[in-house]
Order: structure tokens, then sequence, then C-alpha cells
């Protein structure tokens, strides 16, 4: 279904001829291969359909216009910012991909905490303005890699410093978005005064439509501007580094401490996660390098750290007896970063965090406490610079699990998914073989704590058609476990009612099918008729999950009877 | 320890990759985003955090590292993309600096994507689709052994006239031979500057020849823009030339030279020590046989070339195979070289900075192994100028940011790149040579 | 007649009231707009009951006004602005459905009051984030979805927190639960009996559900449960005191203090507003009015369960210190004010009495809206600048500045006492507060809850937005049963 002419001279008109393309090498570009991405549906080989053009907006009054094109000529659209997942691409054959590169700009308003953030605006450069005035952001787990504004409107965004720095959602200010017909709202103050520092309200916040839990997933139009708040950071403008690249290591982080929590068990897991949220002694929580696997994870930070090893070394590693014992000895682990914003702050945090563990007799891990490692781990996290981690063993990933996002419900369930885990690892050979557990994730998914994230590592190779086969079939399996659990959704299959596995939308019918045992329908009801309210051409994908309310569904019928 | 010197000239095994060996890195890339950015941990401003011009200045994916993994992927597995259009476009527009390939092994081990932008750059070449002013430029560089365009073989050797160099192509014999690469031996400013090397060298006793007449081209640049068959010839002659005049030292002061002879010569069985210049000039500095004594009252900012810095690192050929351990993870066998821009040739050009009174060297965001290219690498600044000053332009707007009064840098590539380009505000900034520097201190 | 039969056939005679007096009685507030006695006034028991009454005023084009608190009522958003309203009194709805410790959650139904609520959370050593001073009666779940603002806005991760999930029946008449909870069954005990606690507030898909029903007065849904986030109670407390000249002085301190998130409670009053908390009597007042300063910072700093001592001596020190940096002297008390005193005073219900902003005069009016800290002084210059041109005496304007949401924003709120049995003086204040609404609102001021006239002055800023939420009304609300004549401009 090709573009008109017509259509495709007023998108040049728009953005100007050097910022559209329909050449095949531009356009196959923008499409998912599903295998190399987390896509949260998959791992499929599949791609997504391919966009009939790729322009790339510059301001919002060209994204303004963009959309409003896109509604007279009933084309689909999309807006991404980098690409990384599934979610960001299109989902049906007539519809163009915004890429949003060129709008990058990031503003910080140090007295009052604030930064604006333009689509391209990624959390390490956000991050790193955010440092010259002494304040940080939180980024999500995705990395720092991963586009501010993506993070906080278009996707869930928690990460390791929500304990500390909340969720996106929470630190969404003041938005700017183009509706998916074309007009542009700006929500809380930024719509009445200009400013960002509000974006609720006036009266219910019309921001429920924008972002919940999920962010959007572009299915509710462009968010072109965002204001986000900004927490203390009690170091330098930016971290500075030593070392050998890519051995990074943090240097001069006089007011950080960064540490490997080891716990003797999962209930006390669970209980030192309570304590950390009640007691606010944490700047940064996450078990992180679990995400390479149980068995493998020491001897991965020891290889990460010195440039001279490699991969192959890891089996020689593993079986140091020093790596082995400190391995054993932090199966059940989480990273740390305690903060201090004065000596009698770190004191307080440390004394607190000393008591607590303590009190569930937990402790600091001795191969974490070396200088070296301390301060790779305290770059590593604090930047959270270095997503691609989650691939290199090999090439892609898939999260998994998901358990609950109660900490006391899922720590008792981590060795019998562990154990799931590690049983296919054993008699098969898609999935690479760390030890069953490989569960990441950050200790708090809001402001404070009360929810946790539980994501299992699945490392399989993109270029290998069994391994992504064989990684596919194990989540079909752990799905099956969740199920029987009463967990819900495995997390690889969290988008799967968003997009088929072919890569393409669903139609209404097909929702309305798989939503119709919804123990509360509204929760799709509401849905379709926001869409009808926003979005009356349909043109942004089924990120947007909606079922026919029945009362339509029934005029429906009734039409057809009276043609019929 | 001194270089072994190897001219057997038979290329190690797996040199002749084509592009369908890089499929599965095709596949293995991950859209991570660190080929468009400078390695993130290290980003000091959203101003100056990116570090791939091409996909800077182009904006669509196609044009980043991940973009061409993809576009190989759509031309090799599924026959989605042709060598066609944007296709070439996006192919050409790549200064092959290699700030890709070192962000990307910051955490990859089993990616390469400078080598794999350059293996669809001499696929396009094959196929005859290369810009025609590459064409040119490379039927040039067979007919006079030099990409520049006024080059004449027979005027190669002029910049040494009045010189007291040593030819070593006859029956005199140096410790090393000096090799100017094409734009220190044409370029009629840079020429004087050559000389200067010259005498800034000799004055320190260094014993140094050069090859007169049997001099030519390095046939880097060639590589870089996809000309394989025609680089091989240019190594192959200069090895021939050095066998024959029994050379074991190279000094340069051309990074692109430098690269080529250290990374690109060893692939072809072709091993001969070579330093560049500001090497050899910071150890003379260290071993006090070269003295400033005049001071310089000057704030300057070092641009680190791509080609003595992130890819300047001591290279060794690997030759091996894939293995995977516990089911999946990739390793190699033997243990392969990872070249992440750490051995790179950084210090010794801010040494000799930092040796000469009066100087004082600040520095701009992107350095080292994250350094943003000239511009000129890729043969962008003959086929895609706009493009080629647009970068520029971007380094002098960095530099400027440092609040220097002078770029100072050791490649003529840079230089001539650098040199009368106007920054973001639309102003000027002189840009140096290392020896100028060196010489007027001394 | 039908209309009383079909009410008193859903909730039982002695639920249904058409007393005149009592209805009247629904009808009283601080607030001058138009507004009538509800036509019935129904007290449902629990959320079928408020499901039905919903569905009954879709068929019969009847207009719901929710109100959930007792007492006198300061906005008159739960008056009905047009007649034959029927007001659904959530007031007796007021059990604590479920207090957990482990998450510090709390699920309480809408009738349920501060002082009820935090001797419940004691025993669990806990403690409702609060308000400052609320009236006797108030509904924490109306206070909270109202947005008034909290004492301690460290905790404020979100800017409606200490508001997480809620069971909510539409203006359309479906009743659904929001967050975490409509993911699951329709049913708390089933949802308890899965560890799920009601904490996760957002989507759980793409829609904040949870947002489209506050600030909203009533006029999208009603409320008949809300799930809240507890805080441990402090073991050690105080409530540090630090004065000022002039509010300038206070800025640089505030926001350090915002910035090292060391403070639990922190606030900003001036002299008229801390002699209106602190004193029993007019006499009290004025006395108060001639010692303290002229602007009072409040910080407080506790210690909790783990190790509170050290928690508070380093939160406590440093605090001072940064004061002291930032040229001001922070100590336990001023003048003759007590830190601990003042914090005895906010931190619980008001007596019953005369409400505490109407002791000095008989009555007052409050604006209030929300601003950045470093503009307070902007409109302190222009509101000071309206009364004196109006005659109003300045020194009894009270104000009181909180920051909300880890200080992303400033609730500021001027307060002006006068005399309900004067003509004039009332005629004065209402031109007062209408001259300060429009100056406010042409400074930036932020009328985030647009009561009253507010709704015209602030939704007439922006069209964009207003045209999103009457799309969201006509989709929760089609027949605009909910509270008409609120947020209409």
């Amino acid at each position: 279904m090709a573009l008109t002419k017509e259509f495709y001279r007023a998108l040049e008109d728009i953005v100007g001829p050097r910022n559209v393309s329909d050449d095949p090498a531009v356009t196959e570009n923008y499409r998912c291969i599903t295998a190399q991405s987390s896509a949260h549906s998959g791992p499929y080989e599949t791609r997504t359909p391919k966009p009939q053009a790729v322009v790339l907006p510059g301001c919002t009054e060209e994204v303004q216009q963009i959309v409003k094109l896109c509604n007279k000529y009933k084309v689909g659209f999309k807006a991404a910012t980098t690409f990384w997942a599934a979610m960001g691409y299109i989902g049906n054959d007539n519809s163009i991909q915004l890429d949003m590169i060129r709008m990058d700009q990031v503003e910080v308003d140090a007295k009052n905490m604030i930064a604006t953030c333009e689509p391209f605006a990624i959390g390490a450069t956000v991050q790193v303005e955010a440092m010259k005035n002494g304040l940080n952001c939180n980024i999500a787990g995705v990395g720092c890699s991963s586009s501010t504004l993506a993070g906080s409107a278009g996707w869930v965004g928690f990460g390791p410093s929500s304990i500390s720095m909340g969720i996106a959602s929470e630190n969404l200010l003041g938005v700017e978005w183009v509706l998916p017909d074309g007009e542009i709202v700006r929500t809380g103050t930024l719509g009445s005064d200009g400013e960002w520092f509000c974006g609720e309200g006036p009266g219910p916040s019309p921001r429920a439509i924008f972002r919940g839990w999920t962010g959007t997933a572009g299915s509710m139009g462009v968010c072109t501007k965002i204001a986000i708040r900004l927490h203390p950071w009690p170091g330098p403008k930016w971290i500075p580094t030593r070392g050998a690249a890519p051995m990074y290591r943090a240097d001069g982080l006089d007011m950080v401490r960064a540490y490997t929590v080891c716990f003797p068990t999962w209930d006390a897991y669970a209980e030192g996660f309570r304590l950390f949220y009640e007691a606010d002694v944490c700047y940064l929580a996450h078990r992180q390098f679990n995400m390479f696997g149980r068995d493998i994870k020491t001897a991965m930070v020891e290889i990460l750290t010195h440039p001279e090893k490699q991969f192959r070394d890891l089996p020689e590693v593993m079986e140091d007896p020093y790596i082995k014992a400190q391995n054993d000895e932090m199966k059940i682990d989480v990273q740390v970063v305690v903060a201090g914003l004065t000596e009698r702050d770190l004191d307080y945090k440390e004394k607190a965090f000393d008591a607590i563990l303590a009190q569930i007799g937990a402790h600091k891990s001795e191969y974490y406490l070396q200088p070296d490692i301390e301060d790779f781990v305290k770059l590593y996290l604090l930047r959270l610079a270095r997503k691609n981690y989650n691939y290199t063993l090999c090439s892609s990933y898939e999260g998994n699990f998901g358990l609950s996002p109660n900490v006391f419900v899922a720590a008792p369930l981590m060795e019998e998914a562990s154990a799931l885990k590690r049983e296919w690892e054993q008699t098969h050979t898609g999935v690479a073989a760390v030890g069953g557990d490989s569960d990441m994730g950050s200790a708090s998914g809001i402001g404070g704590g009360g929810t946790t994230g539980w994501e299992f590592f699945v490392h399989f190779d993109g270029f290998d058609r069994d391994s992504i086969t064989d990684s596919c079939a194990f989540i079909d399996r752990t799905q099956e476990w969740m199920i029987g659990k009463g967990l819900g959704a495995d997390m690889g299959r969290w988008n799967a009612d968003a997009r088929k596995p072919d890569g393409y939308d669903y139609s209404q019918e097909e929702h309305d099918a798989l939503y119709a045992g919804l123990p509360q329908p509204a929760l799709a009801i509401y849905p379709w008729k926001i869409r009808e309210a926003f979005n009356p051409n349909h043109l942004t994908g089924t990120y947007m999950k909606t079922m026919t309310p029945p009362e339509v569904k029934a005029a429906q019928k009734a039409k057809k009877t009276q043609k019929k | 320890m001194a270089k072994k010197t190897l001219y057997d000239m038979k290329p190690v095994k797996g040199y002749e990759k084509k592009l369908e060996d890089f499929f599965p890195m095709e596949r293995r890339c991950s859209n991570c985003l660190g080929c468009k950015f400078v390695p993130f941990e290290k980003i000091k401003s959203n101003r100056f955090g990116r570090n791939c011009p091409s996909v800077w200045y182009y904006n669509f994916n196609t044009y980043s590292a991940r973009g061409r993994f993809q576009l190989g992927q759509n031309i090799i597995e599924d026959g989605y993309v042709k060598f066609e259009g944007q296709a070439l476009d996006a192919i050409f527009n790549c200064q092959a600096c290699g700030a890709c390939d070192v962000a990307c092994k910051v955490t990859r081990f089993n990616l390469e994507p400078l080598a794999h932008n350059i293996a669809l750059k001499e696929r396009a070449v094959e196929k005859g689709l290369a810009p025609v002013e590459l064409k040119a430029m490379a039927k040039q560089l067979e007919r006079q052994k030099s990409m520049l365009p006024d080059a004449k073989k027979a005027d190669r050797a002029n910049w040494a006239k009045g010189l007291k160099l040593k030819d070593v192509s006859g029956k005199e014999t140096a410790e090393y031979v000096f090799f100017p690469g094409c734009q220190y031996a044409y370029d009629p400013i840079l020429q004087k500057k050559a000389q200067t090397y010259v005498k800034v060298l000799q004055k320190a006793g260094v014993d140094l020849g050069y090859l007169g007449n049997a001099d030519m081209c390095c046939g880097g640049r060639a590589k870089q823009t996809g000309f394989r068959k025609e680089f091989e010839a240019e190594a192959q002659a200069n090895a021939a030339a050095w066998k024959k005049a029994d050379v074991t030292k190279i000094v340069t002061p051309c990074a692109d030279c430098y690269h080529a002879i250290k990374r690109q010569y060893a692939l072809l069985g072709i091993e001969v020590e070579v330093v560049h210049a500001v090497e050899l000039i910071a150890d003379l500095v260290k071993a006090k046989k070269l003295k400033f004594k005049k001071n310089i009252d000057l704030m300057v900012t070092y641009h680190d070339p791509c080609h003595l810095g992130r890819l300047g690192e001591p290279f060794e050929a690997w030759n091996g195979t894939e293995k995977k351990i516990l089911n999946q993870i990739h390793t190699w066998e033997p243990a392969r070289p990872r070249y992440a821009g750490t051995f790179g040739v950084y210090d010794a050009p801010r040494e000799i900075l930092e040796a000469i009174p009066g100087v004082r060297l600040v520095e701009m965001e992107r350095i080292r192994e994250n350094s943003w290219c000239c511009g000129a690498g890729g043969g962008c600044s003959v086929f895609s100028p706009e493009f080629s000053d647009a970068v520029a332009s971007e380094r002098v707007t960095e530099a400027q940011a440092t609040g220097a009064e002078a770029i100072v840098t050791a490649c003529p590539w840079c230089e001539i790149n650098l040199t009368g380009i106007e920054s973001d505000n639309g102003t000027f900034m002189e840009v140096v040579d290392i020896i100028d520097l060196v010489a007027k201190a001394l | 007649m039908a209309t009383k039969d079909s009410l008193v056939a859903m909730l039982g005679k002695a639920n249904v009231i058409d007393d005149p007096k009592v209805l009247a009685s629904y009808a009283e507030s601080h607030s001058f707009d138009l507004h009538f006695a509800p036509w019935f006034v129904v007290k449902p028991k629990n959320a079928e009951q408020v499901e039905e009454i919903v569905k009954w005023a879709n068929k019969t084009k009847t207009p719901l006004v929710p109100v959930s608190s007792t007492g006198v009522k300061l906005r008159g958003d739960s008056v009905p602005s047009v007649p034959e309203a029927v007001t659904v009194d959530l007031s007796g709805m007021k059990k604590i459905l479920n207090v957990n410790r482990q998450q510090r959650m709390v699920v309480v139904e809408p009738g349920v009051t501060y002082d009820q609520l935090n001797a419940e959370l004691a025993k669990k050593n806990m403690v409702i984030p609060g308000s400052l001073k609320p009236k006797k009666g108030q509904s924490v779940v109306t206070d909270v979805i109202e947005a008034v603002p909290r004492l301690n806005p460290m905790i404020q991760w979100n800017f409606f927190d200490p508001l997480r999930c809620v069971e909510v029946t539409w203006g359309d008449g479906t009743r659904m639960f929001t967050g975490e909870a409509l993911a699951g069954p329709r049913d708390l005990k089933t949802q308890w009996s899965r560890q799920q606690w009601q904490v996760q507030y957002m989507g759980p898909w793409i829609t904040d559900y949870y947002r489209l029903i506050t600030q909203a007065q009533g006029s999208m849904g009603i409320v008949t449960w809300a799930s809240l986030k507890a805080a441990v109670k402090p073991q050690v407390h105080q409530l540090y005191l630090a004065e000022a000249d002039d509010l300038t002085e206070l800025e640089s301190f505030v926001y350090k203090a915002m910035w090292t998130r060391f403070p639990d409670e922190i606030f900003i009053l001036n002299r008229a507003q801390a002699a209106n908390i602190m004193g029993k009597d007019a006499g009290e007042i004025m006395q108060l009015k001639e010692v303290l300063p002229p602007w009072i910072v409040a910080v407080g700093v506790a210690g909790r369960e783990l190790i509170p001592e050290v928690r508070f001596e380093a939160r406590s020190k440093d605090l001072i210190d940064i004061a002291q940096t930032n040229g001001l002297d922070l100590k336990e008390g001023v003048a003759n004010l007590s830190g601990r005193a003042l914090y005895q005073e906010i931190t619980k219900e008001d007596t019953g009495g005369t409400y505490w902003k109407d002791v000095y005069m008989g009555s007052h009016q409050n604006v209030f809206f929300l601003t950045q800290l470093e503009k307070t002084p902007v409109f302190l210059k222009a509101v000071r600048e309206i009364a004196q041109d109006l005659g109003y005496p300045t020194e009894d304007i009270g104000v009181y500045i909180q920051p909300k949401h880890l200080g992303s924003s400033y609730h500021m709120e001027f307060t002006f006492p006068y005399d309900p049995n004067s003509a004039a003086a009332e005629a004065r204040v209402l031109d007062l507060s209408e001259a300060v609404s429009v100056a406010a609102a042409d400074l930036g001021g932020y009328f985030s809850r647009p009561y009253g006239k507010w709704a015209g002055i602030q939704l007439n800023k922006d069209a964009q937005s207003l045209m999103v939420l009457k799309k969201l009304q006509g989709i929760f609300d089609p027949n605009d049963v909910m509270n008409p004549g609120k947020l209409a401009v």
C-alpha cells in the first residue's frame, strides 16, 4: 500500500526533503527484528511491518502537521526515539514511522529541580546535565541509552534508583503531547501558563489517558516534550572515571558507597527490602549482576573488570576457589548504593544499613568491597550505562517470569522458578546454561517501595534459529507455570496481546475475544471509548488494548441484522 | 619490544572476509544505541554526547553502525534492499573513524562494526557503485600512486628538496625511514611542515632516511573507502620497496599512514615497526634530546586523530573460530584481541604539549578513544564536502567551548579539514600542526 | 413521590432524607457560589447501593452530589449547583477495611476521618500523612482525592500520594477498582488472600483511572474505598521553627532543605496564619499576632523504628547547619510558639466547634493555587496591594505555603478572615477574594483544584485541556449526572 505522491510531497513540505525517505534502505531499517529486541512478546523470528516512509520531525509543530496529514489520508503512524524495543514500531502496512532523533534538547532548572527533555534526550545526557547542577534523574532499568521521554511517557520506567527517586510516572511533570487526531495538549501548568512544574489537572488529570503503568507505547499520539522531577546528587559535575577503556571505574565519589548484600534466605531478602524502603537508606538498590546467571555472575564481573580476560576464560575463572566461594556466598544478593548528602547523612545511612543487615542476618560481600570492584559497580549502577551487557553473553535476551510485584509473594517462589529454568538449561541447548536463577530487578518499582522488579534473563543467540525457537518454547513453559501459580502473564509475553507474533496489530475482533474473560471488563472497555474520542481514525496501533463495549456490539449486531 | 619485520606478504587466513561472513554479527547486534553516542558513562554533556558523525548528520538509523548491520542483513539475507539509492549513500557516508567500533566494544565481545562498514563499501566498490569522486581518486592512485587529485608520481620526493636526508632506496641506510604520506608530500603548505619534522628529528640526532621516489601512498584511505584491491596494490608495492631497502623502522607524521601500516598491512603479512612522529618526539623530549627553551603563551586543545588514537592500537592479526560454551555463550578459539581503543597513541602528543613552556592544554569533552572525527575520513571530504564540513564544524565548536585559542593536531588530514571551518557561532579557530609548536619552542 | 419511592426502595426509608431543615444544612458552606439545597439526601451503606443510585440517576437524569465529610463545608464543592439534585452522603461508610503493616497500606471507606484512622493505625505504629489541621469530620479519602496538601511532601513521590487505589462508580454507573486492583477480581478479600494490598496505583494498563477522580469535586464518579500509604509513626520527633522578617529570606533555606529531603514536615506560615492555628479565641489570636515573627518556617525531623535517635540527631544537626548557612536560626520554638505545640495543633482534627480559620472574625475566605517557591513573594506583594486598595487589613491575611510532591510545586494559600455579620465586610472580602483570584491567575498561579469561580478562570486559560476534560467527562459521565455545575466554564 504505497503512499500517494501527494502525501509524500506534503511530508517533504513539512520537514524538508532531507528529513523524509521512502527508500527501502531506510524504511527496511525501521522494522523491528523481534529476535534482536526485547519485545516482551517473543522471541520470535519476525519483523514488524515496513513503514511506507520514515520522517524526522524537528519540532512539535512539524509533528502536529504530520499527524494531521495522517488523519486526512488515514495513514497510520508511530513515533519512537531509540528504536530499541518493539513497542516503538508500527503495526500495519499502511503506516509511516516518525523518528524523533532531531528533537534532542534537555534543559535543567536547577533551583526547582526540573529537567525538560525532548524525545531524543537519553538518560545518559539528561543525567549529566542534571549532575552539573547537583542533581540526578531516575534512569529506567532499561539503561541510560534509552530516551527519558519514552521511558516516562511510553513505557514502564522504573529502575535501580526508583527506591529513592520513584518511577518515571511519578517524576513526570508537565507534558506536551500531540494527540492522535493532531490536537496539541499541554498538561497542567504548561497548558495554562507555559510552566512545567505541575502536570496534573486542572481538576481531574487529563494526564490519566497518557500514562498508566505501562505508558502508552506510542498509542496515544506523539509526546514531544516532558518535564521531569530531578533528585539530589551528592557528587561531581560528572563522574570522573579511571582505568583503561572499556574497564572504566568511578573515581572520587567520596559520598557514595556501593555494596553487595548477601542474604541468608529469601525471607530475609524480602524483609531486607521492606526495611530498605522504610529507613530510606538506599540511593539505589538493584539485583544487577545476577542477570548473568547465578553460577557465573562473579566470574563475569571478574572478566568484565579485567581487560585481558574474555568469555572463554569463564570456566577457569568460575573454578577459581576464591571466586567460587564468593559466588556461592551471594546466591541471594542485591547491589546497593548508599549516598550521603552530608557526612552526617552518610553516617546515619551506613549505620541504618548495617542495623538492617544485622537484623535479618545478612552481610556485605567481601568480593565487592575491593576498591576496584566497588568503583566499577558504582559507575555501572549510577550511570546505568551498560545495558548492552544484557546481550553480551549470547547477543539476545528476553525478560522472563516477572513473578509478582510484591516481594513477599515472589521471594518464596524464587527457588522453584530457578529450578524450572535450571532444568531447561540442562535438558535443552537453546538457552545459556548459567545456573537457573538469572533474575535481575530493582528493589523498588515505585517511590519509597512496595513493588519490586523481577526479570529473569533468558540469554539466547539471535543468530541461531534453534536458540530462538528453544528460548521461545521455554517462555511458553514458564507462562504455564505462572498461570498455574496465579501470577498472570509471564514477562516474556507481556506484549503478546498488543502485537501478534507476526509483528502486526490485532483486529478489534481479536482483541474483543482476548479480553472477553477479564475479571473487570471496564479495564478494556474504557480504553475503547478513549480511543474513539481521541483517535477516531485508529491510526496508532494496538498497544492500546481495547474491547468493544457490549452496548456498541449490540448496536453493531442490530445494524447487521437490519441490513440483511 | 621491537616488532619483528616480516615481508612475506601472505595475507592471514580470514583476511578475505566477505560481507557474507559478517552475517552472524548483523543478526547479533542488539540495537543498543551505543554506536550513536560516546560510551555512555563518559558523556559529559548533551551538546557533545554523540560519537558517530554519519548518523549525527543524516539522522536516519541506516547511517549508524546498527543501521548498517541491519542494512547488511536486509541485503544478504532477504534481498529486501539492493545496492542503490540511499543504501549507497549510507554505506559511503561513513568516515570509518571507528568511534562506533570502540563504543560497541565497551560491552560487546563479538561485533566488529567498523570492519562491517568497510565490507559494505568493498562490496559496493566491487559492483562498480562507488561515488564517481572516489572512483576518480582510485584511478589517480593507480596512476600516480597518490589519491590527491593533482599529485604526480614524479614530484613525490619534491618535499624533501634541500634536506640532508639519506635516500635509503639507494645504498644509504638509516635507522628510521621517514614516510611523509601524500598530504605532507604534495601539499605546498604541509611540505614545509614535513621538512620541519625532519629537521627536528635530525636535530635530536635521529638517524633518518627516506625512500626518495620509491615512496608512495600507504593505501589506507583506499581501504577506508572500500577500494581493497587498490589498497593491497599500494601496500604490496610499499612493502616491496621497504624489503628491498631493508627497512625495519618507519616514522610517519601522518595518522592515516600510521594506521594503515600498523593495522592494515599486518593482515597482508606485512609487519614492520612503525611509529608516529609524535611518539618519537615525546621519547626524545623525555630523553632530553629535545629541549624546549622558548616560551609559547598559548592555550591549546588537542584533537586526537582517529587513526592515531583509537585506531592506532598495537595490532595482532588473529585467525580463529567461534566456539560456544555453556550452551550459547560466544567465545573465540584462540583468544581474540579486542580493540577497544585502550592502547592508542594519546599520551605522546599531550606529553609534548605539556613540556612546552607556556602552552596550556585544555581538553575537549570528546577525547582519546572517544574523539570526534575531523570529518575527512572515509573519503567524505572528497565526495561529500557538506557533510565533511559539518563534522569539522562540530569539532571546532567543541574546541571553542574549551576556551582554547588553537586546536593542535598530529594528522595532516585533520589539519586540512579543520582549517578555515566556521564553528556554530560563525567564528574560526587556528589549527596548528604539533610540529610547528615543537619547532617554535626549541 | 416516585423519586422518593425509588430511593427508599434502594436504600430503605431511614436512609432517604427529605426534611427541609436537614436538606438546608447540606447547602451551607463558605462558598458564595450559586447553590441549592438538595432534593434528597441519601445515605448508602455500601458500594452496591452507590452503584444502584448512580444507575438510577442515569435513568432518571437526576444530578448526584457526593459528600463524605461532616461539619462545616469549606469550599462548596459538595453543595449542589443545580436544583433537584440528590446528595449522596457517604459519611456513614466509616469502615477501615484493612490495615497492612508490611506494606504500610490501609484501605478505608470514604466516611473515615483522621482521628479515627490514626487511632487504628497507631495500634500498628503507623500514621496517615496528614493535611494542616483538618476540620472535625473531615473525610480522609476526600482530603486526599481533592489533593489537599500534605504536611510532609518528602513521601509524596507521586503528586497524589498517599492516595493509591480506589473503588469508583463512574458517572455512567460502571463500578470498578483502579490501579493494580483493577487487574484482579473486583473483590478485596480475594485480592488480600493473594497478598495484593492495593499498593500500586498506576494503570494497570495505559490509563491512570484514579487520576480521573482526583481534584474532580465529585464530578466524575463516587469513590467507595481508597487505599492509602501510611507512614511509620515517629518515635522521636521535633518540629523546628525559624523566623524571618520577609518571605524572601526563607527561600534559599527551603530550597536547600527540599534538596536534601531531610525534613519530614516542611511548610511556611505567616504570623496571622500561625496565630489562627494556635489561638483559642479572637483575643488570643490578636495577642499572638503581637508577638509572633512575621514569617515562620516549620521543619519536622523524625526518627522512626530503626535507630531513631541517630537519624533524628543527624537530620536535626544538618538542618540547623543548613539554616544557619542560609541566615536562619532553626530552633525548637520562636517567640512564645513552640514547635511541639504547633505540631500538636496541626496534626489532629479541629475541635468541632468554630472552624479554626473562623475563630478570629467569624468567617473566612480562602484563595489557594500552586506555584513555585521563588515566585511566592510576587503573589504576596500583589495580594497585599489589592487588599490595601480595597481597605482590607493586610495584617489579617493568613498565608500558608506548603511544598507538594517533593517540592515540585508549592501550594500557596491566602486566608482572609472577615465578620459575616457585616454586609460591608462580606462584600469587601468577596471583592477581595475575586480580585486576588484573578490577579493570581494573571501572575501564573495555577488553580489545580478549581473550585467555584476558579473553574472559569483556570479552564479558560487552556482550551485544549478543557477539550480533553470535556471528552473524558463525556466518557465517564455521559449524562452529566455527577455534580453538574462544578468544573464549569
